[in-house]
């Protein structure tokens, strides 16, 4: 039983196909590091396993249910933590949560005890009372973060969760990840961020222009690859070798003119 | 007053959980935007809410201002005899003041993306989403039209009978539902032939346009409140049938005096059904497609700005206007980046261009002022010298201009003045000057002197060429004499407080005498032969002195 499939997924904007037939599925349990250039159609096939973009060509399924007819029960049970740090910022954090928490049904009182513990151990427990309006981005993310998980969800999507965090955070956030893992959850996981993906991924998706160029664990793609990290085996599979002469050239036009 | 009528929905939440609405998630998403509406800042607001703490409800502030206006109006309606002009005074001024809120600052609601990204990943059926939209839009109306009307009501109801007053209960009801109905056509109407992008600059003109009428509005009503003289016996045309205000005031007449024929039935019918039949429809038709257009021009957007971008290759007229006025790089840069972010920044155009607007009035108060009746002063105006006002109130908007191009929000991009090798800052300061005293002062100075020439033809001209010598100066001078900030460099909260006053005074006392010099002009006609020379010398050497000010001088 896969916990997510989906086949020859397409979506169009206006004319411009963004993904091109995408045909995946993903067993329970798995962290899948889904991976590509900017634009590459990471984002909204996130946003459509999601149920946040209802109008695509293609099946999906989730939990063993149509996106398409059961939105509403998969999102009961799937957490989303989106890119930007799209967030009500007038609120204070525990505001937000409570409001999120309630959203997904939680009871007054769970919400609470989440919502101070969860604050607290991200080192957020003297800003609960803050509107978020002067909080720094990675600050953001992390009230980002509980407010997707708060609800214990099983399938995880994460589109960009670490960028704008600090150091630290990102070691804590990576070894939540990972334990969260031990606990049988699923985690979606997109980014551009090469080594992340390397040490927490169980299978590697590298899509390029809405279509799938590689698939498999960080080891068949290496000998895919013939080459070190997983940063040579992207450059390698999105056919951008070209970088040393852009380099160049970019060198070349700062000293002249 | 949200939290009372939150609790009377809390009694149907039986009916609507039938419905399928998910009651529970619904409260939630209403209590959290109500939350949040107290906490915008309100247009109405923007000028006081620095002294206003984080947590003061800005929308109970906005809400009394509300409710001052509509004194005026019950004050009017008290003093008035006739319950016709009352009533289309009434309704006018609540129909045009409830579109133009839902219009500039509901629309900051309305066309809000940010509830995409937030609710739609969450368990929130569409419908319960839907019925959560519209208790919240219910909530907002009901809490403005109630500000509004009830005086308005009350005062009816005092002096027409109560009649009339349970009766425009119904009709400012009906108002409001076609305030609703004109606000989706208007966005209709822009989203049919311009983008989002544009749907946004409408909207920030509007509010631009409203701050100018509040302020007008305080000038103006309470003079217009001893115009008693409105006789009782006047009669409406045909074609003043066509304002939905006239259909409520006569169908109140009707109630009031028992006149139920066949005009006066019509009216009834359509103050009362017909906004009813149009809100009905917009549900029904209206709604669903304008939802469609947000979100389709929501993702379209981007494609097409990246186009546009490649297509222009054309100079812009900053570009072409700064190597004529300006004398080096450093003040070409400062010129054409203060002519951009003027146009572009909607802070500096919601704070900066209603002081344009302010101007008119001004021009009202003080050139038409005194006791006697405008056509008398009008015929009387080119025997005065009052186009001294009219060289001279530009001068309103020189010190801010000065100040709003130092505050920016994005005040923190100005680093790249200090990491930058610039020698002369000075040139960047008098660069910005140049490019405020050309793109806002010249044009209002121009339209100043067309006025005035088409009144008192030829004659003024030297005064107006004088004149603007010394509007230059001045401007100079309070450039020299307030702080030196590098343009958009300074954050806005921290503004301005010290030594206001002294700077004020000082203002004052050099325009001041500048003027006494025109005065003196006027009586000397030969004086003008000296000074204008003279004021062109003194310009040119304040100029100097701001563009030699050193990195001592500049503040951060």
């Amino acid at each position: 039983m896969n916990i997510i499939s989906l086949s020859n997924l397409r979506k169009h904007y206006g004319a411009a196909y963004v993904l091109k037939g995408i045909d995946l599925s993903f067993e329970a349990g798995q962290v899948i590091g889904y991976i590509g250039p900017n634009g590459a159609g990471k984002s909204t096939t996130i946003k459509i396993l999601t149920g946040i973009i209802p109008d695509f060509e293609g099946d999906v399924t989730v939990l063993g249910m149509d996106i398409r007819d059961h939105a509403i029960e998969i999102k009961q049970r799937i957490g989303y933590i989106p890119e930007q740090a799209a967030i009500y910022d007038v609120l204070t954090p525990l505001e937000y949560l409570t409001f999120i928490g309630r959203l997904y049904g939680l009871d007054q009182a769970v919400i609470d005890k989440k919502s101070w513990e969860l604050l607290r151990l991200f080192d957020l427990a003297d800003k609960v009372d803050m509107r978020m309006n002067g909080f720094s981005k990675g600050m953001k993310q992390k009230v980002l973060l509980i407010s997707g998980l708060m609800h214990n969800p099983e399938i995880i999507f994460l589109d960009e969760p670490l960028s704008g965090l600090d150091a630290n955070t990102v070691i804590l956030v990576k070894e939540i990840l990972s334990q969260l893992k031990q606990a049988g959850k699923t985690i979606f996981y997109s980014s551009h961020i090469m080594d992340v993906v390397e040490r927490i991924s169980d299978r590697i998706i590298i899509i390029d222009k809405g279509a799938v160029i590689a698939d498999g664990t960080f080891e068949t793609l290496k000998d895919k690859a013939h080459s070190g990290s997983l940063e040579s085996i992207f450059t390698a599979l999105t056919g951008n070798q070209q970088y040393n002469s852009v380099a160049g050239e970019f060198v070349d036009i700062l000293k002249n003119g | 007053m949200d939290k009372v009528i939150l609790r009377i929905f809390h009694f149907f939440s039986p009916l609507l959980e039938k419905q399928g609405i998910d009651v529970y998630r619904m409260f939630a998403i209403v209590e959290t935007k109500l939350k949040m509406d107290k906490r915008r800042v309100y247009l109405q607001m923007r000028n006081y809410n620095k002294k206003m703490k984080e947590n003061a409800n800005h929308l109970t502030s906005v809400l009394f201002v509300y409710g001052v206006v509509s004194l005026f109006i019950a004050i009017i309606i008290a003093s008035l005899s006739s319950l016709v002009i009352c009533m289309i005074a009434f309704h006018a001024y609540l129909l045009f003041m409830m579109t133009m809120t839902l219009v500039t600052d509901f629309s900051t609601v309305l066309l809000d993306t940010t509830d995409n990204q937030v609710i739609l990943p969450r368990p929130v059926s569409s419908k319960t989403l839907f019925a959560a939209r519209m208790v919240h839009v219910f909530i907002y109306l009901f809490q403005f039209g109630f500000v509004m009307s009830v005086l308005p009501i009350i005062a009816t109801a005092i002096k027409f009978g109560i009649g009339p007053g349970l009766f425009a209960i119904i009709t400012s009801f009906s108002t409001t539902l076609l305030a609703v109905f004109f606000t989706y056509l208007l966005y209709l109407i822009v989203l049919r032939y311009a983008n989002e992008q544009k749907l946004r600059e409408i909207v920030t003109y509007l509010q631009i346009f409203m701050t100018v009428l509040f302020m007008a509005g305080y000038q103006v009503l309470p003079r217009m409140i001893n115009l008693t003289a409105l006789g009782n016996d006047f009669s409406l045309s045909w074609y003043s049938y066509i304002a939905p205000p006239v259909w409520m005031a006569v169908a109140l007449e009707a109630v009031q005096k028992n006149l139920y024929d066949n005009l006066h039935i019509g009216m009834i019918i359509l103050s009362v059904f017909l906004p009813l039949l149009l809100f009905w429809m917009l549900n029904k038709y209206f709604a669903p497609s304008f939802s469609q257009k947000l979100a389709a021009v929501q993702t379209d957007g981007s494609i097409e700005k990246d186009i546009k971008l490649r297509k222009r290759n054309k100079k812009r007229l900053s570009e072409n206007l700064s190597p004529i006025l300006c004398t080096s790089a450093t003040e070409r840069a400062a010129f054409e980046l203060t002519w951009k972010i003027t146009a572009r920044d909607k802070q500096f155009r919601l704070q900066f261009y209603p002081l344009i607007g302010y101007m008119l009035v001004f021009v009202f108060i003080f050139v038409f002022k005194s006791g006697q009746p405008l056509s008398v002063l009008w015929t009387d105006l080119h025997h005065t010298q009052k186009f001294l006002w009219f060289i001279y109130i530009p001068l309103f908007m020189a010190g801010n201009s000065i100040m709003f191009t130092a505050f920016n929000d994005n005040y923190q991009a100005a680093w790249v003045y200090q990491s930058s090798p610039v020698i002369s800052p000075g040139h960047l300061v008098s660069g910005s000057l140049k490019a405020v005293f050309t793109k806002f002062f010249l044009p209002v100075f121009l339209l100043m002197f067309i006025f005035s020439f088409a009144i008192w033809h030829i004659s003024i001209v030297d005064d107006f060429f004088f004149g603007l010598l010394v509007d230059l100066n001045c401007f100079l001078i309070m450039a020299l004499l307030s702080k030196h900030y590098l343009p958009f460099s300074v954050q806005p909260n921290v503004q301005r407080q010290t030594g206001r006053f002294l700077f004020a005074f000082l203002q004052l006392l050099i325009v001041g005498f500048l003027i006494g010099l025109h005065y003196l002009a006027i009586i000397y006609p030969l004086g003008f032969f000296i000074l204008i020379p003279l004021a062109g010398l003194s310009g040119y050497f304040l100029l100097k002195q701001i563009q030699n000010l050193s990195w001592q001088k500049i503040t951060f």
